[in-house]
């Protein structure tokens, strides 16, 4: 019993130290015997077996390994000095090293002890449900990152580095903005929802940053994942303080924490002190923004040619016709008036390479019953677009207290200030720089008298936004009896976002306006947890028993305010009186408040720790439930068999282990709002000449409202082989997204116009991998890692209401979505595009009428030679929405990384990451609006026209004869010249296959190289570890896909060129430690 | 068995019991999945149930079907066509050669035969649905000796509308074509066929009278459009010809400034004193599409005889008289202008 206490205990410590990817291994082995009796002074240095430096902190001890007396620790520069009995079993530990158990004999001072890094996988710990286990007991999916991984790149959002590196975890960096976040997909996107601008629901997974459960997903903007300033909350966590990252796939690992934990959980854990002697750290890197290749464009003069030779060319009217409306455009004819002479390069105004820094500062140190940490950090980016950049600063800190075995207390407490501005553009678009950009190379550079004002707008709006949030977090362990401990964690986060925002007059036709934007939220958690151990079975304590139950009370809220003032006195003075009342207005906009109950817990049994099973559930009430609804259960069930201990694989040297896992649970999320139960109240017509409050009339009350519910089967192979030096995992892997919410109209009759109604479901299954190679022994001097992620994932819609088969939605300037059963959740409504008619008569004409192919119904606008061959799906020789199908996948069917390091003498080490994307269908919006630009020859500013790209790098159709009714055969592009026409028929519409490309890619991510300078070296100068870094970051994508990036596009791959581009970065670091 | 041998044997077998485990979790959860296929929606019906073309022209009715939540592609077709009394309608099914389009008309063709070869005869049924798009055609074939027009009460028939997703049937739409009007504007009765005048009314008119010295209007003046059988036309002809009040002929050359080559989409212009003749491909206008020989609208043919004289004190008066018509029967064609009232006056005054 007593040792199955220490155990637990053991267990316990290390979730206090942080869930380090690390365990312990008891590893003895004997020195030279000693005989004599009596109490010795035993001295010495433990050093590491890596980086052959003194290890601080290491806990020296006594006993046997599974009663523990401890002695002490060693000092900053590896020295410990402790008295015992000879013959005493000196063991030294520290997190993530294997232990060493020594004899105190003979040699009493100067002993050198060498601690090595434990590499057995299966002892990693990770995190199941609400407490952590040994990897080998593991029933449920998680991997560990360790955050040294991507600790020597300088980045906004740490997430952003971890792309490519988690099989099955999606990060797509479809943003360059500072301060932003990617999108964030577990094993596929869970929605079917898409915003009526055209955004993918969100389905990020749940952060829990050290403790506190950070919701992603509510609050963002624009479907970018992104609070309302533009900051995302994860991008206040300092990447240098990161000590592992905890990725939670299915519902058995994520369960038992609840709503808002259905698309993954991913634990953040922040570093704790470890060292008896405070530690000083500090790291800085300078890095450098570049943008991405910029568009090649046509200038001044070649531009003029083009409009003028397209308009005389393609005026169907007339040649008088076209003069007269070539003689109304200054730009065309006036190129000897200096003001209308110009070819304004106007990317150059907008992009342009930054140079940013980073600082950080850790102090930490501590022993067993007291630690401390403080990390202080600063991050500055400017954008690679001007007047854009994010600013970070934050603070963390936590201690731990454990001051008897029975009593633990682990508070921390972080504080992140992010600033950010967004020039001219909104959150994460940009889409006055894209417009901007794309403005025509004849207008006159940017001055108050010229008529494209993106770059002062870019540039004169006053803008600040702020993000800061306090996440706070408190655990309390106490041991009741034996092998019964309470536990109670309170986290607490805040955030609260403000931006403010200046247009001046000039730029707004003579009315200024003033925006004051501010919002807060907060989560509160609070779980008390009653955990009982129990092991039997005799000497080898075969049978063990593990169970736990919890009580969980959390709140989350948001509140969002707008104040809108126009028309201020003047430019200077922002308000706030002068402003023009009856245009100015503000108020609340946005306000959630949700309450949350659950209860429940797991069993698990395992012998021997090569059976094991486990069972979970859970009971959620929550606020936005339908009153009628009562709890929601989430059970799970889950086993293992770690097959590689049964006896017939004890003489198999090539296998070190194996097992496979399987397990079904299912969670709920929260989704809609208090509103869909309810309904809403809203201010209603006089009565009496008194105020009436009437129910809107728009949604009808659901009071059987339920919340989404994920289900999932997850089976799992993982194999090491060859001792380590081969590993395997393959989890094949099953899930339903039910209950999704999907508005129906209802029955005219009805009173009320929709319903909200739980009807949507998508399955998502797959097959998760990840092979790790170590190429050489450990022994060698150059070590060689590579680690293969990937996964395959299909979604299929498997539920609309009222038994439809499709459902379509429209997006407001953008193609229009459908969901149809069977078919991957979301598809693009195209027009499939079969080439370019090369000849009039190549146009179907109809047999009864003897017109050709038109466009539209009744419309008179027949398609002709030069114009895109779209399929007429009905055969009724007009192409109309008709013919619209449903085409094309924006989710990557394959998806993964690889990661390559080497290490040479432990000192000199290079890391090459990449991720790829393999059938992803994109629309490539960038390539139309180019050749868009081509059919508007009279028109110069952003909204009609705009800069044209050099037209002979696309395979368009060009007249032969005079009449153009023949042209060149097999061109891909329509006639970009025949602008009257165009108008009409719109040739480079997007909702076109045409423009539907494979997103394939594959990126070097980032690349690495770091230098240990030797320690013998640096220690005269007292300082006891120094490694500088080069980094190049984003480094290059291949793809065939012919737009600017397949990476940097919407959740639903469109490819909106309003979006903020990825920047290149290089960087050089330096990591120093006193 | 030796030890070895043995052990392969129990490592296989885990081997495969994992695999296998493995890969029944990846089939057996795909099997209950919804397939994808297209549907027959429940919304989707026929905007247009009774059909009433004209017998011996081409009617194409198209824009009738609501799409609804049907997806493309799917097929239409016409089942169990009866007659009223709900005896088999043979006559709609039964394939007969027709004359169809497999190129676009569009009013430059240079002769007759360049008309023709944009044509061609297909077998069709006469009364023929659009196969993926439910558009219906009454083929200009279509004679009241094979189909009943009204005033019979037509016929009654059935729609299948199938795709992978399912069939539905949209249930007695009917049938009630009219007789044939060869030509229009037309002097016969729509529902017996019978003529109920002698002539039709010209378009348009700008014409002073001789004996009054009023200028006439649209009764003044009757249009005859019929069939004639003279030896030397080809069966593809259209002639136009004047009367006086006497009925006798007036010299086509009279209306002076008549752009004769550009009259009607007609090749072979044969001009003598009493009548002019043209080849032309019938039907006129082939099709419904503005060109310079037709109305605005593009469905009917349009004749401007025009001459120029000077009136009283020396003002010019045009003199102008128009014709919308359309025929739509092969045939040689003559149309008779017959002044009734009064005679036009060509001379200055």
């Amino acid at each position: 019993m007593h040792r199955m206490l220490m155990s637990i205990n053991k267990l316990y410590d290390m979730r206090a130290i942080v869930h380090i990817s690390l365990v312990l291994l008891l590893f003895a082995f004997q020195t030279e015997r000693a005989s004599a009796q009596g109490t010795v002074k035993v001295s010495g240095t433990v050093i590491d077996a890596d980086s052959q430096t003194p290890m601080s902190g290491v806990t020296v001890s006594r006993g046997k390994e599974t009663a523990l007396n401890h002695l002490g620790q060693t000092d900053s520069i590896g020295r410990f000095t402790v008295s015992v009995p000879i013959g005493t079993n000196l063991i030294f530990s520290s997190i993530g090293f294997e232990t060493v158990t020594l004899k105190a004999g003979n040699v009493v001072d100067s002993m050198r002890v060498v601690m090595k890094t434990k590499d057995n996988p299966m002892n990693q710990v990770v995190v199941q449900g609400l407490r952590q286990t040994k990897r080998e007991l593991a029933t449920g999916s998680s991997v560990t990152i360790s955050g040294k991984e991507i600790q020597d790149i300088p980045a906004g959002n740490v997430m952003s580095l971890l792309q490519g590196r988690v099989a099955g975890v999606n990060i797509q960096n479809n943003t360059g903005s500072p301060g932003a976040m990617g999108t964030i997909n577990i094993r596929g996107s869970s929605s079917i929802g898409v915003s009526s601008d055209g955004m993918l629901t969100p389905t990020s997974p749940l952060f829990v940053i050290d403790g506190v459960q950070v919701d992603v997903n509510s609050g963002y903007q624009y479907g970018y994942q992104t609070g309302s300033t533009g900051i995302n909350p994860v991008s206040l966590i300092p990447p240098e303080d990161i000590e592992s990252f905890e990725f939670l796939k299915d519902a058995t690992a994520t369960s038992q924490y609840g709503a808002k934990a259905t698309y993954g959980v991913i634990i953040i854990t922040t570093k704790r002190g470890r060292s008896k002697v405070p530690v000083v750290g500090y790291s800085a890197n300078f890095f450098m923004n570049t943008p991405p290749r910029l568009r090649q464009v046509l200038g001044g003069a070649e531009e003029r040619a083009i409009r003028l030779r397209t308009i005389m060319d393609y005026d169907t009217a007339s040649p008088e016709r076209s003069r007269q409306e070539i003689n109304l455009i200054p730009y065309l004819t006036d190129s000897l008036n200096p003001y209308y002479n110009n070819s304004t390069n106007w990317q150059k105004y907008f992009y342009g390479n930054t140079f940013n820094q980073t600082h950080n500062i850790s102090i930490y140190g501590g022993d067993r019953v007291f630690s401390y940490k403080t990390n202080l950090n600063y991050y500055k980016e400017n954008g690679i677009i001007r007047n854009t950049g994010f600013t970070r600063y934050n603070i963390n800190m936590n201690v731990t207290y454990e001051p008897t075995e029975k009593f633990k207390m682990i508070a921390s407490l972080q504080g992140g200030l992010g600033t950010k501005q967004n020039g001219s553009g909104v959150g994460l678009f940009q889409t006055g720089v894209a417009s901007g950009a794309n403005a025509s190379s004849l207008l006159p550079p940017p001055t108050l008298f010229s008529d494209n004002n993106s770059v002062l707008s870019s540039e004169s709006i006053r803008d600040h936004n702020k993000t800061s949030n306090i996440l706070s977090n408190l655990v309390i362990r106490y041991q009741l009896l034996q092998g019964l401990q309470l536990q109670n964690d309170l986290g607490y986060g805040f955030n609260s976002g403000t931006s403010d925002r200046f247009t001046p007059s000039f730029l707004n036709n003579g009315s200024s306006r003033a925006e004051n934007y501010n919002d807060r939220n907060y989560s509160l958690t609070n779980r008390t947890m009653l955990s009982y151990v129990k092991s039997f079975g005799g000497e080898e304590k075969a049978h063990m028993v593990s169970a736990y139950m919890f009580n969980e009370v959390s709140s989350s809220g948001a509140k969002a305010n707008t104040i809108f003032l126009s028309q201020t006195p003047d430019d200077q003075v922002e308000g706030p009186i002068g402003a023009n009342g009856g245009n100015s207005k503000g108020g609340t906009t946005n306000m959630t408040d949700s309450r949350q109950h659950g209860y429940g817990g797991t069993v698990e049994y395992n012998y021997m720790s090569k059976y094991v099973l486990n069972f979970g559930y859970r009971l959620d009430g929550t606020s936005i439930n339908g009153p009628s609804r009562g709890y929601t259960q989430s059970p799970t069930v889950s086993g293992r068999w770690n097959f590689g201990k049964e006896s017939w694989f004890k003489n198999v040297s090539w296998l070190s282990y194996g097992g496979i896992r399987m397990g079904w649970g299912r969670n709920i999320r929260p989704s809609g709002n208090i509103f869909n139960v309810y309904g809403k109240y809203i201010y209603g017509p006089r009565y009496n000449n008194d105020p009436t409050v009437t129910i809107d009339f728009g949604n009808i009350p659901s009071p059987e409202f339920l919340p989404e519910i994920g289900s999932d089967i997850t089976g799992a192979l993982e194999l090491g082989l060859f001792q380590n030096r081969v590993e395997v995992s393959l989890e094949p892997y099953y899930r339903s997204n039910d209950n999704q919410i999907i508005d129906i109209d209802l029955n005219n009759t009805n009173g009320f116009s929709r319903k909200a109604t739980n009807t949507g479901s998508l399955v998502n299954q797959g097959i998760d991998w990840t092979f790790t190679f170590r190429i050489f022994k450990p022994e060698r001097p150059l070590q060689w890692t590579v680690r293969l992620t990937g996964n395959y994932n299909k979604g299929t819609l498997t539920r609309l209401p009222d038994g439809s088969r499709e459902l379509l939605q429209g997006i407001s300037g953008s193609v229009p979505v459908i969901k149809r059963l069977g078919r991957n959740p979301i598809s693009n409504l195209l027009y499939y595009t079969q080439g370019v008619y090369a000849s009039t008569a190549d146009v179907p004409v109809n047999p009864a009428t003897g017109k050709r192919q038109q466009l539209g119904i009744g419309s008179g606008f027949y398609f002709q030679a030069g114009d895109p061959r779209w399929t007429d799906v009905n055969g009724d020789y007009i192409i109309d929405e008709k013919d619209l199908q449903p085409i094309g996948n924006p989710e990557p069917l394959f998806f993964g990384g690889l990661l390559n390091e080497f290490m040479l003498n432990r000192s000199l080490s290079l890391s090459i990451n990449m991720a790829y994307v393999y059938k992803r269908d994109l629309l490539n919006t960038v390539t139309a609006s180019d050749l868009q630009r081509y059919t508007r020859p009279l028109y110069f500013d952003v909204s009609g026209g705009g800069s044209l790209t050099p037209i002979d790098q696309y395979n368009y159709w060009k007249p032969l004869n005079a009449d153009r009714s023949v042209g060149t055969e097999g061109a891909k592009y329509p006639n970009p010249f025949d602008f009257r026409r165009a108008g009409t028929l719109d040739p480079f519409r997007t909702n076109q296959t045409l423009f539907m490309e494979d997103g394939s890619y594959l990126k070097i991510g980032s690349i690495v190289l770091g230098y240990m300078v030797d320690r013998n070296f640096t220690q005269r100068f007292g300082i006891s570890q120094l490694r500088v870094t080069l980094t190049a970051n984003n480094v290059y994508t291949f793809s065939k896909y012919s737009g600017p990036n397949p990476e940097n596009v919407t959740s639903l791959g469109r490819d909106v060129s309003g979006g903020y581009p990825s920047a290149r970065s290089y960087a050089a670091g330096i990591n120093v430690q006193f | 068995m030796t030890q070895e041998r043995y052990m392969y044997k129990r490592l296989t077998f885990a081997y495969w019991t994992g695999l296998a485990a493995l890969v029944l979790l990846a089939v057996s959860c795909s099997k209950n999945l919804p397939k994808e296929r297209e549907n027959v929606g429940d919304n989707s019906r026929f905007t247009t149930t009774v059909f009433q073309p004209v017998l011996g022209r081409t009617t194409f009715f198209q824009d009738n079907f609501f799409k609804g939540t049907t997806t493309f592609p799917a097929t239409f077709k016409i089942v169990n066509p009866r007659r009223w009394n709900g005896l088999p309608a043979p006559e709609l099914t039964d394939i007969f050669p027709v004359k169809v389009w497999k190129a676009a008309y569009d009013g430059n063709e240079k002769s007759v035969a360049e008309i023709e070869a944009k044509r061609e005869i297909q077998y069709r049924p006469l009364f023929d649905i659009g196969e993926h798009s439910g558009t219906v055609t009454m083929w200009s074939e279509s004679r009241a000796a094979l189909i009943k027009p009204q005033p019979d009460s037509g016929y009654r028939f059935d729609v299948e509308l199938s795709n992978s997703g399912g069939r539905k049937y949209f249930r007695d739409l009917k049938l009630q074509p009219f007789y044939e009007r060869p030509f229009e504007p037309s002097n016969r009765d729509a529902i017996t066929g019978q003529p109920v005048s002698n002539g039709v009314f010209p378009s348009g008119i700008r014409i002073k009278g001789t004996t009054k010295g009023r200028y006439l209007g649209p009764f003044d003046i009757q249009v005859y459009i019929r069939k004639v059988d003279r030896p030397g036309l080809s069966g593809n002809t259209l002639t136009f010809r004047f009367l006086d009040t006497l009925f006798n002929p007036i010299d086509p050359a009279r209306f002076a400034t008549t752009d004769w080559a550009h009259l009607v989409h007609g090749f072979n212009m044969r001009k003598t004193a009493t009548e002019v003749t043209y080849d032309v491909a019938y039907p006129l206008p082939a099709i419904t599409l503005p060109t310079r020989y037709t109305n605005t609208n593009g469905d009917r043919a349009s004749v401007w005889f025009t001459f120029d004289r000077l009136g009283f004190g020396g003002f010019a008066d045009n003199g102008l008289l128009a014709l919308d018509f359309a025929i739509y029967e092969p045939g040689n064609w003559e149309i008779v202008f017959a002044f009734i009232t009064d005679n036009p006056k060509f001379d200055n005054d």
